[in-house]
């Protein structure tokens, strides 16, 4: 009776996964007419997310989701254009450098104001940044950026100073969100959750957190570059993209990005849904292991040590055709791979040329492999150097498009060649983990490139490789190459753009040869939103950029409900060009003394999350996904 | 009966058994739903044995995919396609093989635990029989599926893996079935005239016991192939099942098909081949297992 039953709950449970997608809107299908009611009312652009938030404290947020509300709620000294991610002025409207680069000086703006109302001042940037210097936990998720530090000062109430040790070509683009002074001076533990709402100094501020179902944000009115013409933003938690999906297409959100390919076609026929595919700041890589080590040269790890041999890497690396992947696996939204950083940063990026190049070619791996001494085995698998087959691990991220579904291509391939590769799908963190400590083969991998490539560039490097603990640093492919090291060096301290270009493109020859990792590919952004309801975003690049996850802000401080006139753009002072005041008049107009439809709306969202979780509940609980490719 | 010599014992013994088989299957065969489930299983067992011979199985191989992704069904991919181009058809027969598979080696697995544990238990009595019972009352509480997920967590994936997972956090149920048998059976004259005239632990319990037993067994596993299937499946949609994509299961099947949104895309014939083969086999099993049980279980007959 007993193990009927069983049978009986295990049955439900799998119909309950696998009718998630279909059951979540049905149980928020209610909601669209109170939408339609209360958007007249007060404008709210309603963002799904399907990651969960690490963390608001500006100081400790890594999460993709965490950090683009963060960047939305607390300005920067300098921050990435809208047209083209140069640095443009923020809160520092000019800067100027020293003869020896040493040091930096920058003029902040007069008349800005905390969405409290106290005055912005240099002595807020200068605390946050001697709070990082002075306190680890401050350094956690921005750390790299002050390392090179010497001092930071307020001379006057307008100018802030800084020193750096040794020439920093990071100083325009310094990602750190600067917090007001006279509210983290006072908190007692500087890697708490911060109290909501929080005090800050972008468009929007946060005033409402609830962990795995939303954060809400108001916009604020004394905004220096002047108020959003939306009243609120609210980000909402769904535990799976097709939830997300099914919720766009209800119209219980507005925008949706990282769809998968079949989901992007899927909303191609939805009149209402208007469509984004933009260049990734992301690569995918498979990481092979030349041999761990740690900082100081100590093996660690269990990697196959017939992976030393470079030959072995660049017969692998032959053998992995990136045209399909982006084919099959990205559905035609990816571009194929070239060099180690995406070519959305055109001026870095690289592509082998046609000496160095290797194309797919399976007989041509096969040749590499007879020569370097690879005998072919019994079952068509090789022998490595000790006589012993060439059996490799894959490790792969559990339920990540590239992996899952790319994992069983790479098998395939390097089953032709006489390598035997068995997949070991795994959490997040377990891939994480392993990589960090050396023990894998092969590994699936990848990382999001900032318009600066240095923090990239510098996961490569012998400096990068961590300590006998498996902690302290980040290694990618645990690639110490002198040569490469080199290059870092050199480019790190070159403030001559050109000749930095330059550098970086060596870089990723090196890279390319040593073949420590295989790029598969830069994935297309997907995104989605409701174009009954939205005129549309300011996209950053502005030609073929993302809404949600930019370097910056524009996207969700440019939002534009339909009926709204133009989307603006941003000029080179990050200044908005159309005008559009008038719509933004009607805006506070409209604003005023609509509360209970309002709190019906919330009501109705929170309803449905209620029910998204409670369907969600069943699902297997999975980790957080704090994880390498989150990371900014 | 029929011959006039008089047989050896053993010769006895195994017409004695035909002549009980003969009779069993005749109950049986007046069940028409048993009759229906052993068809149907019949048949899924000869498609999936037969599947290499029918089938080629480079066309499991991502590489060698000559579909577009998500064809409808047409004449040829009479099931569609997956998202990688490949036949639905192909992969569910191939799935085939792993769910039974999977399936009949774990419910051996678990119903072998079980049976040993209960007979040990019954046999024995006293603090052997608390003790085994208190550790089967352990497995029992534990929530069985989480306690599979946990395993095939931590031990290296693969078909082995599941076999084990599922295969070592079921057997509870059946342990105290059987041991209940026996009690009941150990109570009986006929072994205690055994044990009267000398028969020690090892000759009751493989001669008069197991024998005894057995039947129960039998149909307990036939029920628990069922169950093993499903949480085979479950396994495999959590993404715990055996990764080599060359040997799919339906519960990857379903589970690459919720990754790829076949839900969103409309892609019907991605998602329900392999659920509906789980339900025909789970159905198939039960109602063999329902036909036994009354064939075994006189009161359960109708009439």
């Amino acid at each position: 009776m007993r193990s009927r039953r069983v049978a009986l709950g295990i049955t439900v449970l799998v119909s309950a996964l696998v009718t998630v997608p279909v059951g979540v809107p049905a149980g928020a299908s209610t909601q669209p007419a109170v939408r339609a009611e209360a958007a007249n009312q007060t404008q709210i652009l309603r963002v799904g997310v399907t990651q969960e938030i690490d963390s608001l404290n500006p100081f400790i947020s890594i999460t993709r989701t965490g950090t683009d509300i963060l960047r939305t709620a607390f300005d920067f000294l300098t921050v990435y254009s809208q047209e083209d991610m140069s640095p443009v002025p923020a809160l520092a409207e000019s800067w100027e450098t020293s003869e020896d680069k040493l040091t930096w000086t920058f003029k902040i703006r007069e008349g800005m104001t905390w969405s409290d109302g106290q005055p912005i001042t240099a002595e807020d940037p200068a605390f946050t940044y001697n709070l990082m210097l002075e306190n680890e936990v401050a350094r956690t998720a921005n750390g790299s950026y002050v390392e090179q530090f010497e001092s930071v000062e307020a001379t006057d109430e307008y100018t802030l100073v800084i020193k750096t040790k040794v020439p920093q070509a990071t100083m325009t683009a310094l990602d750190i969100p600067v917090v007001p002074e006279h509210v983290w001076s006072t908190m007692s533990d500087v890697g708490a959750e911060p109290e909501m709402p929080m005090v800050g100094s972008g468009p929007y501020t946060i005033t409402e957190f609830e962990e795995a179902q939303y954060t809400k944000m108001k916009a604020n009115p004394d905004y220096w570059r002047g108020a959003p013409k939306i009243d609120e933003v609210h980000f909402i938690y769904y535990r799976n993209a097709d939830a997300a999906v099914q919720g766009l297409q209800n119209g219980d959100v507005d925008v949706v990005n990282r769809l998968n390919p079949t989901q992007y076609d899927a909303l191609k026929s939805d009149p209402n849904i208007e469509l984004v595919q933009a260049q990734g700041r992301r690569f995918n890589e498979i990481l092979i292991n030349p041999g761990a080590a740690t900082e100081d040269g100590k093996p660690i790890g269990s990697g196959n040590p017939a992976l030393k041999d470079i030959k072995l890497r660049q017969a692998i690396a032959t053998a992995i055709d990136s045209q399909t992947l982006v084919d099959k696996v990205w559905g035609g939204y990816a571009e194929p791979a070239a060099g180690y950083l995406p070519p959305i940063f055109s001026d870095f990026a690289w592509s082998p040329g046609d000496d160095v190049k290797r194309e797919f070619d399976l007989d041509e791996a096969n040749r590499m492999l007879d020569e370097a001494g690879y005998e072919m085995g019994p079952n068509g698998v090789r022998l490595d150097k000790q006589g012993k087959p060439l059996n490799l691990r894959l490790l792969a991220h559990a339920g990540t498009n590239i992996d899952e579904n790319g994992g069983p291509y790479i098998v395939g391939w390097l089953k032709e060649i006489g390598i035997n590769v068995t997949l070991e799908p795994v959490s997040d963190t377990q891939v994480n983990e392993d990589t960090t400590r050396g023990d894998f083969d092969l590994a699936f991998s990848g990382w999001n490139a900032n318009p600066d490539p240095d923090f990239v560039l510098s996961l490569q490097t012998c400096a990068n490789r961590p300590n006998a603990q498996g902690k302290g640093g980040t290694p990618d492919s645990f690639l110490c190459d002198e040569e490469y090291d080199r290059l870092y060096a050199e480019q790190l301290q070159e403030l001559d753009r050109d000749k930095r270009v330059d550098l970086v493109k060596q870089m990723q020859e090196v890279l390319y040869d040593r073949a420590t990792m295989v790029i598969l590919g830069y994935d297309n952004v997907l995104e989605a939103y409701r174009k009954d309801a939205w005129e549309g975003f300011p996209l950053q690049p502005a030609d073929s950029g993302v809404i949600m996850n930019q370097q910056g802000y524009w996207g969700y401080y440019g939002a534009t409900p339909a009926g709204e006139g133009p989307v603006p753009t941003f000029d080179e002072n990050g200044m908005m060009v159309s005008d559009s005041s008038g719509a933004s008049d009607t805006d506070t107009t409209n604003a005023a003394g609509e509360d209970g439809g309002n709190t019906g709306l919330v009501l109705a969202i929170i309803g449905g999350v209620v029910v998204v979780l409670l369907v969600g509940g069943f699902l297997f609980a999975r980790g957080r996904r704090r994880t390498a490719d989150d990371r900014e | 009966m029929t011959s006039p010599r008089a047989a050896s014992p053993r010769a006895l013994a195994w017409r004695r058994r035909g002549d009980a088989f003969a009779a069993g299957w005749r109950q049986f065969a007046r069940q028409r739903s048993g009759l229906f489930g052993l068809g149907l299983l019949l048949v899924i067992v000869a498609l999936a044995v037969l599947a290499p011979v029918l089938t080629d199985r480079e066309g499991l191989n991502v590489i060698n995919a000559t579909g577009g992704p998500l064809e409808a069904p047409s004449g040829e991919f009479p099931l569609g396609t997956d998202r990688q181009g490949r036949s639905v058809l192909l992969l569910t027969l191939w799935g085939a093989r792993m769910s039974l598979t999977v399936g009949f080696v774990a419910a051996l697995l678990s119903i072998g635990i079980g049976t040993i544990i209960g007979i040990l238990a019954a046999h024995y009595g006293r603090w052997v029989s608390a003790g085994l019972m208190r550790i089967t009352d352990f497995f029992l509480v534990l929530p069985s599926l989480v306690l599979a997920i946990a395993l095939s967590t931590v031990l290296n994936p693969g078909i082995g893996t599941v076999i084990l997972a599922i295969g070592i956090t079921s057997w509870p149920p059946s342990a105290r079935l059987v041991r209940a048998q026996t009690l009941t059976i150990e109570a009986r004259p006929y072994i205690e005239r055994s044990r009267a005239l000398g028969g020690g632990h090892l000759h009751v319990i493989t001669k008069h016991v197991l024998p005894a037993v057995l039947p129960l067994v039998f149909v307990n596993t036939t029920l628990a192939v069922g169950s093993a299937i499903v949480a085979e499946s479950t396994l495999s949609f959590l993404g715990l099942g055996d990764p080599d994509p060359m040997r799919p299961s339906w519960g990857s099947m379903l589970r690459s098909a919720w990754l790829d949104s076949a839900v969103i895309a409309g892609a019907w014939w991605y998602l329900l081949p392999p659920g509906i083969a789980i339900a025909i086999v789970v159905l198939a099993f039960t109602m063999c297992g329902r036909a036994l049980e009354s064939v075994l279980n006189p009161r359960l007959r109708e009439g």
